[in-house]
């Protein structure tokens, strides 16, 4: 992975803190990313270069004068007013080079000095083991700062650790060995086949990203969500509130929109393509 | 009626391969590699500008409408059999050959006729902007609005063209006439690798998409718009109207060589 500064920009020592998304059911985390860049008014300072994000290109995704800059498919952004780096992934990686890929993520991090990695991420609803009444908004969360994955700040928030984190378990010691490089055999890569309930949550990409920022020593946070498919709208700005209630910043001090606030990205017009067609009725 | 259970999930929503980390990799595939007529040619080349036609109707232009260019090379994809492609080139044969212009020497064509998988779009970019044997200036792609990617409206009588830029290109526009690429949608695949290529090591470039993706009435499109380009003064002859710009995608199958 290659970081490419855009012309004229340079990285903010002052962003010690990094957001990004995993790739997750229905978008949310890429969404919530899109959220705060905008409503921050966050500046692209460049762009990542790696040969397992599948291409693509599209215009802008904030700004409504559609001038044509471009989009890409892995940006970095800079919030120094925040002291936040962002960073936006729009699409897929081949398949089986999500480990890879979050380890060249976490020596990028490593190497642009962050001390603290955040993690957006959803969870599929329909795998849900226990559902009560307070838990259509609950939020929950994976920390490195214990061994059992809890966080006496996100706890006292009233956020929940994902229990079905058991660094113990078979899959999360075998996530946990390719993080830190250890050399797995051939015939103890776990065939699909294999793959049984438990081993749902470590097979998900916000699990390969939080065992590889954990193995390079960078302090990380998954927050996380369940939503379902549809409409996930919603599922991002709960997410990217709860980003902001742990870093402690107030949307109102946000500079994207006047008067400060949450700032609609104008690609979000055509989320769910065009209207329907009027002369149906 | 659509099964939502079994029917494949549209192109925003993920497969359940690319949300799994023990999802095992593909077997890896040797490297992209181009082939020239005159080995002993000094490379690397370096065109002032390199036209890839990616779209059905620019690449039926290309063999049909640009008489004058000569066969210089071909880039190989090892991947790709060539069984079933005639002796000369044709706008249906499975290949991805390089051209110069007679007219302008300066002006390199390059004619994408076989399938580039979205896996594979990465290392061909790379070879063909900036670690082969050319070394293009400038780079003009001319693919096809991709329905899947588009959040718009896209009507089969309808015709559409749209362009996205790298930032080098700003006040040295390739194409005269044409708007933005609308924001939220997207272009993925070899296009949009190039483009992205072009972007990342500072090199002008312009990827145009049109609309509808086959027909007379495609080619037409494109041809107005090399006529409102960089290419106005290349001898591009008139279109007839009467062409075999099919999308056939059962032909371009690899179960039928």
């Amino acid at each position: 992975m290659e970081f490419i500064l855009e012309e004229g920009k340079h990285l903010h020592e002052e962003c010690s803190t990094l957001i990004l998304p995993a790739l997750s059911i229905g978008n949310v985390g890429q969404l919530a990313i899109d959220l705060l860049v905008s409503s921050m008014g966050a500046d692209r300072v460049g762009y990542l270069d790696d040969p397992f994000v599948l291409p693509c290109v599209g215009n802008d995704a904030y700004g409504s004068a559609s001038r044509g800059d471009l989009a890409l498919p892995l940006e970095a952004y800079d919030s120094p007013s925040n002291a936040l780096s962002l960073i936006q992934q729009r699409s897929p990686l081949v398949k089986g080079k999500m480990v890879e890929f979050a380890k060249s993520l976490a020596d990028f991090a490593i190497s642009s000095r962050k001390n603290h990695v955040v993690v957006l991420s959803s969870l599929d609803a329909g795998r849900r083991k226990r559902i009560d009444m307070s838990s259509e908004m609950q939020i929950f969360y994976l920390s490195s700062t214990h061994k059992d994955g809890t966080d006496d700040h996100c706890e006292k928030m009233g956020w929940k650790r994902l229990q079905e984190y058991n660094p113990t378990e078979r899959k999360w010691e075998f996530l946990n060995d390719l993080a830190e490089g250890k050399f797995i055999d051939e015939g103890n890569w776990p065939s699909e086949d294999e793959l049984i309930d438990e081993d749902y949550y470590p097979s998900l990409p916000f699990a390969a990203l939080f065992s590889c920022f954990k193995a390079k020593g960078l302090k990380v946070t998954c927050i996380l969500c369940y939503c379902s498919e549809g409409d996930n709208v919603p599922d991002s700005f709960q997410l990217a509130e709860a980003t902001c209630k742990l870093l402690g910043l107030s949307i109102s001090n946000f500079h994207g929109k006047q008067g400060g606030g949450w700032l609609i990205p104008f690609s979000w017009t055509s989320l769910y393509g065009p209207p329907p067609d009027n002369s149906l009725f | 009626m659509e099964d939502v259970i079994t029917d494949i999930p549209p192109p925003s929503r993920f497969f359940n391969e690319d949300l799994n980390n023990f999802a095992l990799p593909s077997p890896a595939l040797p490297s992209p590699f181009f082939v020239f007529s005159k080995p002993d040619s000094n490379f690397p080349l370096r065109p002032s500008l390199l036209v890839v036609a990616i779209s059905p109707p620019s690449i039926y232009l290309l063999h049909h409408c640009i008489p004058s260019k000569t066969l210089i090379g071909t880039l190989i994809l090892p991947e790709i059999s060539f069984s079933g492609n005639p002796i000369e080139p044709s706008h249906r044969s499975k290949s991805c050959d390089i051209y110069a212009s007679i007219d302008d020497p300066a002006i390199l064509f390059m004619s994408v006729q076989l399938p580039v998988a979205g896996e594979r779009a990465y290392a061909v970019a790379k070879l063909i902007i900036d670690e082969g044997e050319i070394r293009p200036e400038r780079v003009l792609i001319l693919d096809s609005v991709q329905s899947r990617n588009f959040r718009g409206n896209l009507s089969a009588d309808e015709m559409l063209v749209f362009k996205l830029e790298t930032s080098s290109t700003s006040g040295q526009q390739m194409v005269c006439g044409v708007g933005w690429f609308p924001s939220g949608s997207m272009v993925d695949g070899l296009g949009a690798a190039l483009l992205t290529r072009c972007q990342m090591r500072r090199i002008q470039g312009t990827l145009c998409v049109s609309w509808p993706e086959c027909g007379p009435s495609a080619v037409a499109l494109v041809k107005s718009l090399l006529d409102n380009s960089v290419l106005s003064k290349l001898d591009v002859r008139a279109f007839d109207g009467d062409c075999d710009v099919g999308f056939d995608r059962i032909k371009d199958s690899e179960l039928y060589a």
